[in-house]
């Protein structure tokens, strides 16, 4: 801990106020661990979890999966088998980078999502495999009016279904019922998912919230690791929601940790609020001595090359290029990134999800789930070999 | 009826339906301008779809830019807060309403307001003595961002 303080001393420039308060608030330990107590959460989960966590019975991630009774082992977790017939994405190259899955979507043909509230579970569309797939999804204004269009929360399960962890952007309502819905649109065929959500963030009340909606059958969080990026100087609009994330497997130890950054920033101030992403990126990598993993994604309103010191970080990849991510298919807004060397993990597969395609639909009616497509990277399992560490790689860094 | 009509109804499913199409259009939804940032008084259906569309929809017509100078002192944090990022995304093409946001900025007692006028300032290369006068007093204001981006601001006039 000692060390970790040194590292994240406060200086006097933007950067280092932001990863010093970053640092505190993210493993800033103490009383309260790297818990934010007065972090904003709603949902069943965190609720127990935190009022867990506020008991004095805050625990590691590696205590939590045996203290839920959750399975360990990630094999046979979700029915259905995995589907080796052609992928709808096939033919539509370069669009996408690689489907995430092979399989039929069940609204394939279908002109439309209305009426499909009744359609088959689909939770054969992600099956057991030897990867998490991560995504990220601007869900445009998903609120009460979008939730109670017939058929979307299934269209919307349904997509989710095909990843083990995603990122959504703009949940936007004054009620706190819509993630709770949305996922129980996803469990509704037996799977297994949950969500951590962040606070309301914007600087009218006009506010949005960020969520994770992952399997808790493939990857589980760590409660206690839950947490808004601090940003006393308010250099971004919606300040991102972090939380820590391990794939299950049989050997929890050797498992693929990562944190996940979850971030949509304000598009009228793209420039500093990338450059902003840059200081949180490496306050995350650095705020905690045995997690250099950090998977920032969202709806950055940029694309690749206007990252700004963000797209300069050392040995940053960004895992979507040359490829539009709205829906309109003129922005590239959306993106996932990593360091590569430290992110080990990542396969190299990715890709952008085709929602006409993958639903058989119109443009118009795939405005009407989201004027964003999701874009997804895959993750292996286990950790990968550790790498030197960040300091050590990056000396410059260091004070 | 079009989207800015339906956007008047006196129906709130109507309203609402409109502002949804016009979040769908991206930069296309720019012809209604105007009537998406009154629609952020709106109640919750609509005015959700309105900010959504407001987002994504860059520089307004710049036959708006009148009514949207008045509205950016409109009472409402989130239609003045609208206005003003509009006017700001015009650019200097906004240039003629540097008075109207040097007087928000140091009027206004929404704080959300205050800083998008100050940033808007900057955008439309504000240059005017009263323009500059709001910015330094604002540059000197204990809130962060206000003072930052009315430093910003500053910068750009003397650039």
């Amino acid at each position: 801990m000692a060390s970790k303080k040194s590292r994240s001393a406060p200086k006097k420039s933007r950067l280092s106020y932001l990863a010093w308060f970053v640092f505190t608030a993210i493993s800033g330990g103490g009383v309260t661990g790297y818990v934010k107590p007065d972090t904003p959460v709603i949902g069943d989960l965190v609720t127990k979890v935190k009022s867990r966590f506020e008991s004095g019975d805050g625990t590691k991630l590696a205590v939590l999966a045996q203290s839920e009774g959750v399975p360990g082992v990630l094999a046979n977790a979700l029915p259905g088998a995995l589907n080796q017939g052609q992928t709808p994405y096939q033919g539509q190259a370069p669009y996408q980078g690689q489907a995430p899955y092979q399989g039929q979507s069940p609204y394939q043909g279908q002109a439309s999502y209305q009426g499909q509230a009744n359609a088959q579970p689909v939770a054969s569309t992600r099956s057991p495999t030897n990867s998490l797939l991560i995504a990220s999804f601007n869900i445009q204004v998903l609120g009460k009016s979008k939730m109670s269009k017939p058929g979307m929360p299934q269209t919307l399960a349904h997509i989710i279904r095909h990843f083990d962890l995603v990122a959504i952007q703009e949940v936007r309502a004054k009620g706190d019922d819509i993630l709770p819905n949305l996922v129980a649109a996803v469990n509704a065929d037996g799977s297994r998912y949950s969500f951590v959500i962040g606070p309301r963030l914007g600087r009218t009340n006009s506010t949005e919230q960020y969520a994770f909606v992952f399997n808790t059958s493939t990857v589980e969080h760590d409660p206690s690791s839950v947490g808004t990026i601090n940003d006393p100087s308010d250099l971004m609009h919606r300040e991102p929601l972090v939380t820590r994330f391990r794939a299950r497997t049989q050997s929890p130890a050797q498992a693929f940790t990562f944190w996940m950054v979850n971030t949509h920033t304000d598009p009228d101030e793209v420039p500093q609020e990338v450059d902003a992403l840059a200081d949180v990126f490496h306050a995350m990598r650095s705020a905690h001595p045995d997690e250099d993993d950090v998977i920032l994604l969202g709806d950055l309103n940029a694309s690749e090359t206007q990252l700004g010191r963000l797209g300069q970080y050392p040995g940053v990849r960004w895992v979507v290029s040359g490829v539009m991510t709205n829906t309109r298919r003129t922005k590239a807004y959306d993106n996932i990134i990593i360091q590569g060397q430290s992110t080990a993990e990542y396969t190299g597969r990715w890709g952008v999800i085709d929602l006409e395609s993958m639903l058989g639909i119109s443009r118009d009616v795939a405005l009407t789930i989201s004027d964003h497509l999701p874009v997804w990277a895959e993750f292996q399992l286990w950790e990968a070999p550790k790498q030197p560490s960040f300091v050590e790689r990056f000396p410059g860094n260091r004070r | 009826m079009n989207e800015q009509q339906r956007l008047q109804s006196r129906d709130g499913q109507e309203r609402a339906a409109a502002a949804e199409a016009l979040s769908q259009m991206g930069p296309d939804a720019a012809f209604a301008a105007i009537e998406l940032v009154k629609a952020c008084a709106d109640d919750e259906a609509v005015s959700q779809w309105a900010v959504s569309a407001l987002e994504e929809l860059g520089p307004p017509p710049v036959d708006s830019l009148g009514e949207l100078t008045t509205l950016a002192a409109a009472d409402h944090a989130v239609v003045a807060y609208w206005a003003i990022t509009l006017l700001g995304r015009s650019g200097e093409a906004a240039h003629s309403s540097q008075q109207q946001l040097a007087s928000i900025l140091c009027s206004s007692s929404e704080m959300s307001v205050r800083q998008r006028a100050a940033w808007a300032l900057g955008e439309i290369n504000a240059a005017s003595d009263v323009a500059i006068g709001a910015l330094e007093e604002a540059a000197k204001s204990p809130d962060a961002r206000l003072a930052r981006l009315a430093n910003a601001s500053l910068e750009k006039s003397r650039a």
